[in-house]
């Protein structure tokens, strides 16, 4: 079940998410901050989501299994 | 304004659509044709999360404290990414034993218990009331925006049959109905439902989008300007920071996350889309990342709109959760404010559909059905068709369930926030992750476990949650809220035991939680699992280490008793509907192997096969109470469980060391004919050298019978022809002589059983002597003969005559082969750490490249047939076997015009290897044994 290359590049990226999007990595980005235009906070929670995703369609659409 | 007979009719438009694409949907999967088999369907159909909450909540919940609306999303993605390993799991399970809801999966893994079903159920429905009243909610007050003048406050809500809000339930209900309920399905799968909620996922992010790409590029010019903007103004610019006049409370935002990534899940329509509609589990992990990549999507514009309207209307001058219709309305884009509408009621309707289905079967399953079976009209001994009274159950809950939520709406509604009443369901359905997670991967959990566990959660969040946002409301008088029930301080609801610090929801979530997930866990081992909880916990934990061997009908199957066909096909048509279960049970016994129906095994194979067939149309736990009433069944004891387990796997054992042996007889069989194969090319070769012998015989005896017959002829003959003749006979005699000796060497050889008297041998002086005896020849043909040896080298074990036989034969063949004037032998002795190495080079014509590999074998001379000297043929193949016998190893290296260099090798040790070689056989058997070494 959670063995296997994909399921541990899952977990992985499972623990990445929660570090990411969670307290104390959250506070790393409160600052006021401009990013194109954008508030550091909102950007980086964005962006942040869109690497998890790009990560997870990489793993899941690879593996074979 | 908009005219409230435009927005009607647009609303009913819409609706009929989604009807239209359902029944498309349902027709195409009756011919086989099904449209929602791929994972883009089946991902945007996951987009049902996104309810009227996202859609109008959570505009209001940026509005008023920035990226909070978030987390609810955030979980879900972290959720999708466990979603290979855990979803699929559970649609494993849930395909191999006909789940249908998730009471129905909770309750078959704890021994298919009713009261457990009946408990999930319940959670369920009043868990997800104020979810329904959310969305009732959202469409009435967007409805009130879009038809209420500027300015003018909404009309006071007035007697209740006078409330459009209750229509709208009403025909919410209806639309349901029409929907899900229309014909009954033993797998509870609707397709054309599920083809009508992927197109209404699209058509809401879409009319977001749209909504939210005017806002920022219509009213304002681009997110750059509205975020300067909105920090121009202190209270907008503190949205856009955690902490917002507050430290910032981490420990709700771990909540809400968590909060959602349960959610996700165990949402009973979530649970329906995920697991029970799910075409092919593989499609998931499409879905894995379409589904977060479509909630960033539609959270995208969130803030530009929540600080855009901000910014529009002043703070406090709007209600926040209708920007999304008020923004363009304000600007006179009224076509724009009524897509907003469809969209949001597009949102509200999928998630209404969506779950009061699925609340329906629960309810009718799990909740009527066994109390109804037990009655006298219904009951094991009635012999009535249930199909129709089935429907007709559910419709009712429907109804039901939105009147209730309506009645919730009434209650409650008014004084909570959209997201506030949204986040209470997902309290409540967080209470199924232990038993449910824990079921799923820990054999141990039991029945009692599960009951307890959440019973406790579920009456904890109900307490320190539920009757709090009642008694908010004014509904109740909230002396209890403030002061604790009879003045009892501890008991406080919103700070139980005295638990400050907390806002309400992550207080209640700790608390409730805590208990469930304690006293799963206690109440499990304190017990131990009972033979029933056991059984099922294998089935579900080894889910997929089993479910292959039960489609092969060597699972293990935990029943034991008598039953008889003929009861279980009558009981089968009572829920299946007759033909169904004619045609189902005549396909077990084509798989049975048997001819007809009646003579299926009545074993109990064939009673699990039933009970999971009426599993998909009244659930686990009601289809157990049935088969058990018509079976004579005996008791099953945890010692049982445990033998039928070892049966099983012993069952599998058997079945793998057959394929094992199979296997290695099918290698057996390969190396067999190969051996074969090989004999046979032997056996030519026994012939060709046969042919060669003789062919080589035949040319001296037939000069020494031609000589002897014209001296035999002539009788006059001198003395010096005579003479002539007679040397001739005797060099062809000699030449025959030495060939049938070289041809007996060989065989001995060959067939091991030539004789060989090792000693230890000096290369050195074996390589002087057969110098010596060989110049006389190089001599006679003008060559010259250089030897080149160390000075001293350490003595092998060989047969020295054998040896000199070898070296004998390079010379000779050398010195055959060197040109008449100039010729040049060089003859080098080389010793290493592997062996001596010994090297006769000639200045010869050399052999050619495509002569090269046969010159090894037997009657194969070098060179062109007619300028080819004397020789046998045999002499470099005995040389090669004498020194292949000493583990040695001959070549011939050699380019045109360049002389030809042949040379061997011989090991200092090499006579043990070839020793034990040869005690396992003679060495033409050698190639028989290992087949591989070539």
């Amino acid at each position: 079940m959670f063995k296997g290359l994909t399921a541990q590049r899952l977990l992985a990226v499972f623990a990445l998410g929660w570090l990411l999007l969670n307290f104390p990595l959250l506070s790393v980005w409160d600052r006021s901050v401009i990013v194109w235009g954008i508030p550091l906070l909102p950007a980086a929670l964005f962006v942040g989501w869109a690497v998890l995703i790009v990560l997870l369609a990489w793993i899941t659409e690879r593996s074979q299994d | 304004m908009l005219s409230a007979p435009l927005v009607v009719g647009a609303s009913f438009a819409y609706l009929l659509l989604l009807f239209g694409v359902a029944h498309f949907g349902d027709r195409r999967a009756r011919q086989g044709r099904s449209v929602i088999g791929n994972a883009w369907v089946y991902a945007f159909s996951m987009g049902v999360y996104c309810t009227a909450w996202t859609y109008f909540g959570s505009i209001g919940r940026a509005a008023s404290s920035g990226v909070w609306f978030l987390p609810i999303y955030l979980g879900p993605t972290l959720a999708m990414v466990l979603a290979w390993m855990v979803v699929r799991k559970m649609i494993r399970i849930s395909r191999s034993y006909r789940i249908t809801s998730i009471a129905d999966f909770i309750a078959s893994r704890y021994g298919k218990s009713r009261l457990l079903a009946a408990l999930v159920t319940l959670i369920a429905v009043v868990g997800i009331l104020p979810y329904v009243a959310l969305q009732l909610k959202a469409i009435a007050s967007g409805y009130a925006v879009l038809t209420t003048a500027p300015g003018a406050s909404p009309a006071a809500v007035g007697a209740w049959w006078l409330d459009s809000t209750l229509y709208i339930a009403l025909a919410l209900a209806g639309f349901t109905i029409a929907f899900g309920t229309r014909h009954l399905d033993t797998t509870e799968r609707h397709e054309g439902m599920v083809a009508a909620i992927a197109v209404e996922s699209v058509i809401k992010l879409l009319a977001f989008l749209a909504v939210g790409a005017f806002v920022t590029w219509g009213l304002f010019d681009g997110p750059a300007d509205i975020f300067a903007r909105g920090r121009a103004v202190p209270d907008i610019d503190r949205l856009l920071r955690l902490e917002q006049g507050a430290p910032f409370a981490y420990a709700q935002w771990f909540a809400l996350t968590l909060l959602a990534m349960l959610s996700v899940v165990f949402l009973p329509r979530q649970f329906q889309m995920m697991v029970v509609e799910n075409v092919d589990e593989r499609h998931l992990k499409r879905a894995a990342w379409v589904f977060p990549l479509y909630m960033l999507a539609i959270n995208a514009f969130v803030l530009p709109i929540a600080l855009g309207g901000l910014l529009h209307f002043g703070i406090g001058a709007a209600d926040p959760e209708t920007f999304v219709l008020s923004l363009p309305l304000a600007v006179g884009q009224h076509a724009l404010a009524l897509v907003a509408f469809i969209g949001g009621l597009s949102a509200a309707t999928g998630m209404v559909i969506v779950e009061a289905i699925a609340i329906s079967t629960m309810v009718c399953n799990d909740l009527v059905m066994p109390w109804l079976l037990r009655t006298q009209r219904f009951g094991a001994a009635a012999d009535s068709d249930l199909g129709g009274t089935l429907l007709a159950i559910r419709r009712a809950v429907i109804v039901a369930l939105l009147l209730l939520g309506y009645l919730y709406f009434r209650l409650a509604g008014e004084a909570y926030a959209l997201v506030s009443i949204g986040l209470i369901s997902f309290a409540a359905v967080a209470q199924f992750a232990p038993a449910l997670l824990g079921g799923m991967y820990w054999k141990g959990g039991t029945r009692a476990g599960a009951l307890a566990g959440m019973a406790a959660g579920f009456a904890l969040w109900a307490y320190t949650l539920m009757l709090p946002s009642i008694a908010k409301s004014g509904w109740w008088p909230d002396a209890f809220l403030k002061r604790g029930p009879f003045g009892i301080e501890l008991l406080k609801p919103e700070q139980f035991l005295g638990l400050a610090g907390l806002d309400g929801l992550t207080h209640s979530l700790f608390w409730s939680l805590l208990a469930n997930g304690a006293l799963y866990f206690a109440v499990s081992m304190w017990r131990g699992p009972s033979a029933r909880d056991a059984s099922q916990a294998l089935l579900f934990v080894d889910v997929f280490e089993r479910s292959s061997a039960t489609a092969a009908g060597s699972g293990p199957v935990f029943w034991r008793g008598r039953a008889k066909v003929a009861d279980l096909l009558g009981l089968a048509g009572r829920f299946l509907g007759r033909d169904t279960a004619q045609r189902v049970f005549a396909d077990y016994a084509r798989r049975a192997g048997v001819a007809r129906v009646e003579q299926i095994p009545p074993d109990a194979q064939l009673v699990h096969f039933v009970e999971t067939q009426l599993a998909g149309a009244i659930g686990g736990a009601s289809a157990r109470v049935m088969v058990a009433s018509v079976v004579e069944e005996e008791p099953l004891a945890l010692d049982d469980v445990m033998r039928i387990l070892d049966e099983a796997s012993q069952l599998r054992a058997y079945s793998q060391a057959l394929e094992e042996k199979s296997h290695s007889l099918e290698k057996a069989t390969a190396e067999l004919r190969m051996a074969n194969e090989q004999l046979k090319s032997l056996d030519r070769l026994k012939d060709d050298f046969m042919s060669s012998v003789t062919h080589e015989l035949r040319t001296p005896l037939t000069s020494i019978r031609a000589l002897a017959e014209l001296m035999q002829a002539d009788a006059d003959m001198d003395a010096a022809h005579r003479r002539q003749f007679l040397a001739i006979v005797v060099g062809e005699t000699e030449r025959l002589t030495r060939l049938v000796s070289q041809v007996l060497d060989m065989a001995k050889i060959e067939s091991g059983h030539a004789e060989w008297r090792d000693a230890e041998v000096d290369l050195r002086a074996l390589l002087d002597q057969a110098v010596q005896t060989t110049s006389e020849m190089f001599h006679e043909r003008g060559a010259t003969l250089t030897l080149q040896m160390p000075q001293q080298l350490r003595t092998l074990r060989a047969d020295p005559d054998r040896l000199t036989q070898v070296l004998l034969n390079l010379l000779g063949n050398a010195a055959k082969f060197v040109p008449r004037e100039g010729g040049r032998v060089d003859v080098r002795l080389l010793a290493d750490e592997a062996g001596a190495t010994v090297e006769v080079q000639d200045n010869g014509p050399g052999v050619p490249p495509e002569q090269q590999q046969v010159v090894f074998e037997k009657f194969r001379q070098g060179g062109d047939a007619l300028n080819r000297p004397q020789g046998t043929g045999l002499g470099l193949p005995i040389s090669r076997q004498i020194v292949e016998h000493f583990g040695g190893r001959m070549w011939l290296r050699s380019e045109p015009g360049q002389g030809a260099c042949f040379g061997f090798v011989l090991p200092w040790k090499g006579k043990c290897v070839a020793e034990a070689g040869r005690q396992n056989g003679e060495e033409t058997n050698d190639d028989l044994q290992d087949p591989d070494r070539r």
